[in-house]
Parts: structure tokens; C-alpha cells; sequence
């Protein structure tokens, strides 16, 4: 090796770092003021005594607030979106990846405008309807109106790695004998999980973080993480030690899901598969 | 086994704010029981759609589809028990060639799990596979993925075997050997056999009848030789034949001949009324350099190919070029002078306006 690859090695390392350490700051400062006491929470210097008592009380559903069942919702509703939005959206795509049929592309690109629509737009009528139809703070309507958010992912996702599929493989296992139905769960969807598992993700995470939804059709019950943790900042006293908790808090399960279906993520659409 | 026919089978494609497209215009084709008929014409004539009929994969526009005597068009793909080898091999990527074989048999009868291991051993040593049946799809050559795309549509005991493309993606050694064995297989096990291709050397070497499809429609029907011996028109002329058949317009004389320009006159094999506007079929391999008698002709070009040579001559006054098969010992050089003769017995002739033989 020479120098100056060598040396162009370090300066890409030295770009990396530096890039870590501003990407990562404002985690690292979550982190600190998480764990600072509330008396310390505006000093800015770095020495002050680390305490778990934020976790504590955040976790305890202490000072009024039930962090817990805003953690317990948003883990439902979001879940509960992305299920229905698999169940839904993969016929879906697959349908619009192997025929046109009149309206589909009409239909597909209604579906991309829930996308590209912003919420704000539409959330006041959706309020009101959503009061009229009963379904102000419930799980269904959470993970209804919800579905504007997952199912386009899903579906235009998803479409592009039905087409990427060969027919000649579903049709083979007509020949065979299997049905349309069969075809289709036995030959196509084994095909494209690693598809479904990053879309699920991606869904997942999209959903989890949703704040306009839940900000304006819920309340109490149904409310989730992304508008609970900021009821740490109402009252007299911001309480900047217990938002922060209640953030780090609300990234795990996404982190969690993330990691486990790694694999999959990396995994990309090279099965190897018709032709070589 | 099984005959297959098919009758004024017909299809169109109708699609909203575009014209209808005739894919299929009225086949009729009778398939004696274990016979291998080739379909056998450029892309975009109608031959896939006809396959994907017989298959079920495509709806039937007119017309019958008759296997063993009963008709299939009601039925779906799932009912019809034909076996298709699809050109891209359509093997199932996660499964092993074991697997990828019991797959299909697992879908129709309830069949124990014994009786599919010994169909699938059974078709395994038959088609070769016997070393690979743990292998994954992604790491098989070509030719063994073709050979398993083949036992997958043998291993059901299928009533009608099609054959799409089969030696397309091989190559040139593979294509040989896989060759020799399909024909060896489909003689072996006798199905009802339908290739669709576009290349003739497939056809011809593996077919035992040829029907040459054009615009969807068959343009002949006949063994090899006849296909090769007396083209119906000058399409099948100028489609079967490599190098290709030499097309030259002329006019016929009242003294048997045709003439192609002022000094230049060709016999013909049959009386053609003088003054018709003909089209001269004459196969490069027909053609031999001669001496001082003949037609005199000047080289254009001259490809030694070891075992043979192609010559590119021009005639006076004749405005295409006229190629010829040379003998390897040929040597001939641009601007040559030459001579050639044609035998009127293997000279074609066919009418200018309709392309139909006049023979």
C-alpha cells in the first residue's frame, strides 16, 4: 500500500467520524439530558449526577401520565395498520403487477396520492367524521385512518417485486394442478418475503412515528407514543428529562424490528432465480 | 397415448382505444398420437399464443382444442394435464431439482409421499439428472436447467407435451447434446409433442412433421423434406433454408425460361405462361460453379468458411446478389470471372404478386 492510499484512507475515516459525531449528537444529548435530574436539566456543562429517575417515572405512569398504555397503543395501532395493510395490500399489488384491468392504473395512482396528499389537509373533515362515526380515539379508527399511511407503501412496494417475478412460475404451477389461490401463496408470496419483511418494516416505522393522526383523533385511550411523550411538556414546568426518557423510550421497538429482519433487509431481490 | 387437434383455432387480442390484433388466424392441425410437430416461425407470429392456448394460459378467441378427441377449451389450465417446458425453464428458486420435480405432483392427487419419490428417481435417471438432484436451480448450467424444466413437465405423465424455445438459451455444444437427448426422450416415452420455435435447425432436426406459421397463419405443413424440397410459397422458401434461398424477380419467357434482365435467362422447372411476372427460387447449395458453360457471373465476395465457402456473385443486369455454396477447395477472389449452372429440377419458382409456388 502506499502513502497515499493510505493517507486517503484516513481522511475518509476522519470524514466518517466527523460525520458520526454530527449524526449522532443529538442522540447522545437525548441520552444526557434523559438521565440528568430535573434540577440539573439546564446547566451546560457536561458534570451533573446521572440518575434513572426520568426512566422511572415515565415508566411508573407517575405525574398523571400513562406512558405505558400510549407505548402499549402505539405498538397496537401500529401493528394492527401493518397487518391490515399486508392482508389488504398484497392481493393488491399482485392483481396490479400481473393484469391491467380497467381503472387499475386510475386505482394505483389514487393510492399514491394518499402518499403524496398532505395529512393536514384532509384531517379536519376526517374529525369530524370520525366523531360522527364513533370512531374518535378507538383502535379501529387509529388503525384505519392509518391505512392512508401503510398501504400505499405496501402495495406500490410490493408491486414492483410481484413484477420482477417471472409468470412463467405460477403458471408452471397451473399446469401442475394447483389453483390461482394456491399459485399465488405456495409460488409467488414464498418468493418475494424478504419484500414483505422490509416493507413491513419500513410500514412499521412509518406508522410509529405518525403524529398528525393521533394528535387530532385521539384523546386519552387510543393515544400514542409520538403525542404522549409530549405531555411532559405541559403543566407549569417543561419536563425536558421525562420527554427525553419517554423518546429513547419509543425508538426501541422500531430499532428492536430492525434488527431482527435485518437479514432479510439485505437480502435483496437476486434469488438467483429464471435466468442466468 | 394421445392425438391432439386442433381446429380453426383462433385468437384476438382486444384492447380498449386500440385496434384488435389477430394473433391467431384459424390453425388446423391433427397430431398423431406421439408425434412431435414443430411450430416453426418468426417472433411475433402466433406460435407462443397457440401454445399458450393448448395450455390453457390464454383464452380460446374461436375454434377447438381437442385432446384425445375431447375438447379442453372449457377447462382450466389446472384440468388439462399438459406438460409445458417454458423457455425460460421457470424452475422454483428456493426448492432443490428433487423438489422442484415432487412440487408438481404434489398438486393433483393425493399422492403418498413414497410414490413421489420413485416417479421423481424414476424420470430423474430417464432425463439424466440423477447427480443434481440436490442442487439448487442457481447453480445449474443452462442445459441441465432445461433438462429439469423438462422432467418437471414429464414427471406428471402429462397427455400432451409442449416445448417452448428449448435450446434457445443453450449454447452451441449444449444445444447439441441437449438436442440428441430431447429426441431421445420424447421417441422413449412417446407423448404427443408440440415445439414451438423460431429456429429451423431446431425444427428440422428434432421434428418429425414442421408447420411454418406466419401472421398466424400455418403457411405449410410437411415432413422436413417437403418443407425443404417444395416451399408452398416464398415466404417458407426464404424462411427454411441457411444460407437462405437466392429470391431473384424476372419474367417468364414462352421458351420455358425466366428472364431476370436483358442477358440473363434461367429454366424453369415447370411452363409458366409467357410474360408472368414470376420470382426465382434457387437455394445456394442448388447452385455450382462450372466452367466456361453456364451463367456468367462476377464475384462480389468470397467467405471461406473451412468446410465450404459462401460466394456473393453478381449476374449482369440482376440487380440482387446471388449466393452460392462453394466446395472447400474453392479459392476465389473479388472481381473474378465465373460461371454457374442451376438444375431446373431444384429450382423454384413462384408467382411475384401472391409469393405462391407455381410448381
Amino acid at each position: 500500500m502506499t502513502w497515499r492510499k493510505r493517507l486517503s484512507g484516513w481522511l475518509a475515516d476522519a470524514a466518517l467520524i466527523l460525520y458520526f459525531v454530527f449524526a449522532l449528537f443529538p442522540i447522545a444529548w437525548m441520552v444526557i439530558l434523559s438521565l440528568k435530574p430535573a434540577n440539573q436539566l439546564f446547566s451546560t456543562y457536561f458534570s451533573f449526577s446521572p440518575t434513572l429517575d426520568g426512566y422511572r417515572t415515565v415508566l411508573g405512569d407517575s405525574e398523571g401520565i400513562p406512558f405505558v398504555r400510549f407505548f402499549v397503543n402505539s405498538l397496537v395501532v401500529s401493528l394492527g395498520a401493518v397487518a391490515l395493510s399486508l392482508l389488504v395490500g398484497l392481493p393488491a399489488a399482485y392483481a396490479s403487477a400481473r393484469w391491467r384491468f380497467r381503472g387499475s392504473e386510475n386505482l394505483m395512482f389514487t393510492l399514491l396520492s394518499f402518499r403524496f396528499a398532505p395529512e393536514l389537509t384532509v384531517i379536519i373533515p376526517l374529525f369530524v367524521l370520525y366523531q360522527k362515526l364513533g370512531l374518535f380515539d378507538t383502535y379501529v379508527g387509529m388503525v384505519w385512518v392509518l391505512q392512508l399511511v401503510t398501504l400505499p407503501l405496501i402495495v406500490w412496494i410490493m408491486r414492483s417485486y410481484f413484477a420482477d417475478l417471472t409468470p412463467e412460475l405460477e403458471q408452471a404451477a397451473l399446469l401442475d394442478g394447483y389453483s390461482r389461490k394456491q399459485a399465488f401463496f405456495k409460488v409467488a408470496i414464498p418468493l418475494v418475503k424478504p419484500g414483505i419483511a422490509a416493507v413491513s418494516l419500513l410500514a412499521f416505522i412509518f406508522a410509529w412515528n405518525n403524529f398528525v393522526f393521533p394528535l387530532i383523533l385521539t384523546s386519552n385511550e387510543a393515544q400514542t407514543v409520538t403525542v404522549g411523550a409530549l405531555s411532559f411538556l405541559g403543566g407549569d414546568r417543561p419536563k425536558y428529562n421525562l420527554t427525553a426518557a419517554a423518546a429513547l423510550v419509543s425508538v426501541v421497538p422500531p430499532l428492536l424490528l430492525a434488527l431482527t429482519i435485518q437479514r432479510y433487509l439485505v437480502r435483496g431481490l437476486s434469488f438467483g432465480a429464471v435466468k442466468s | 397415448m394421445t392425438e391432439l387437434e386442433l381446429r380453426d383455432l383462433r385468437k384476438t387480442y382486444r384492447a380498449r382505444g386500440r385496434p384488435a390484433v389477430d394473433a391467431v388466424r384459424g390453425i388446423d392441425l391433427a397430431l398423431r398420437s406421439g408425434e412431435l410437430l414443430g411450430l416453426l416461425g418468426p417472433s411475433g407470429c402466433g406460435k407462443s399464443t397457440t401454445l399458450r392456448m393448448i395450455a390453457g394460459l390464454e383464452t380460446v378467441t374461436g375454434g377447438d382444442i381437442l385432446v384425445g378427441g375431447a375438447s379442453v377449451i372449457e377447462r382450466p389450465a389446472q384440468q388439462r394435464n399438459i406438460g409445458v417446458a417454458f423457455e425460460n425453464y421457470a424452475l422454483y428458486p428456493p426448492l432443490t431439482v428433487a423438489e422442484n420435480l415432487a412440487f408438481g405432483l404434489r398438486a393433483r392427487k393425493r399422492a403418498h409421499r413414497g410414490d413421489v419419490d420413485r416417479k421423481v428417481k424414476e424420470i430423474a435417471e430417464r432425463v439424466d439428472l440423477t447427480g443434481i438432484l440436490d442442487a439448487r436451480p442457481a447453480g445449474l448450467s443452462s442445459g441441465q436447467k432445461q433438462r429439469v424444466s423438462l422432467a418437471r413437465a414429464l414427471v406428471r405423465e402429462p397427455d400432451v407435451l409442449l416445448l417452448d424455445e428449448p435450446l434457445s438459451h443453450l449454447d452451441a455444444a449444449q444445444r447439441d447434446t441437449t438436442r440428441r437427448e430431447l429426441k431421445r426422450i420424447q421417441r422413449d416415452l412417446g407423448h404427443t409433442t408440440i415445439l414451438v420455435t423460431h429456429d429451423q435447425e431446431e425444427a428440422l432436426s428434432l421434428a418429425d412433421r414442421i408447420a411454418v406459421m406466419k401472421d398466424g397463419v400455418i403457411q405449410q405443413l410437411g415432413t422436413p423434406y417437403e418443407i425443404y424440397d417444395s416451399p408452398a410459397n416464398v415466404f417458407v422458401a426464404d424462411f427454411v433454408g441457411e444460407p437462405a434461398i437466392n429470391l431473384l424477380p424476372g419474367a417468364a419467357t414462352d421458351d420455358g425460361h425466366a428472364r431476370l434482365s436483358a442477358s440473363v435467362r434461367i429454366a424453369l422447372p415447370v411452363p409458366v405462361a409467357a410474360g408472368r411476372q414470376v420470382v426465382v427460387g434457387i437455394r445456394p447449395e442448388d447452385l455450382s460453379l462450372t466452367g466456361e458453360d453456364g451463367l456468367p457471373a462476377r464475384v462480389v465476395a468470397h467467405e471461406p468458411l473451412l468446410e465450404s465457402g459462401i460466394a456473393t456473385l453478381a449476374l449482369d443486369g440482376v440487380e440482387r446478389p446471388l449466393v452460392v455454396l462453394t466446395d472447400p477447395e474453392v479459392r476465389l477472389a473479388h472481381d473474378d470471372r465465373v460461371h454457374i449452372t442451376a438444375d431446373p429440377h431444384l429450382t423454384h419458382v413462384f408467382d411475384a404478386e401472391t409469393g405462391d409456388s407455381l410448381r
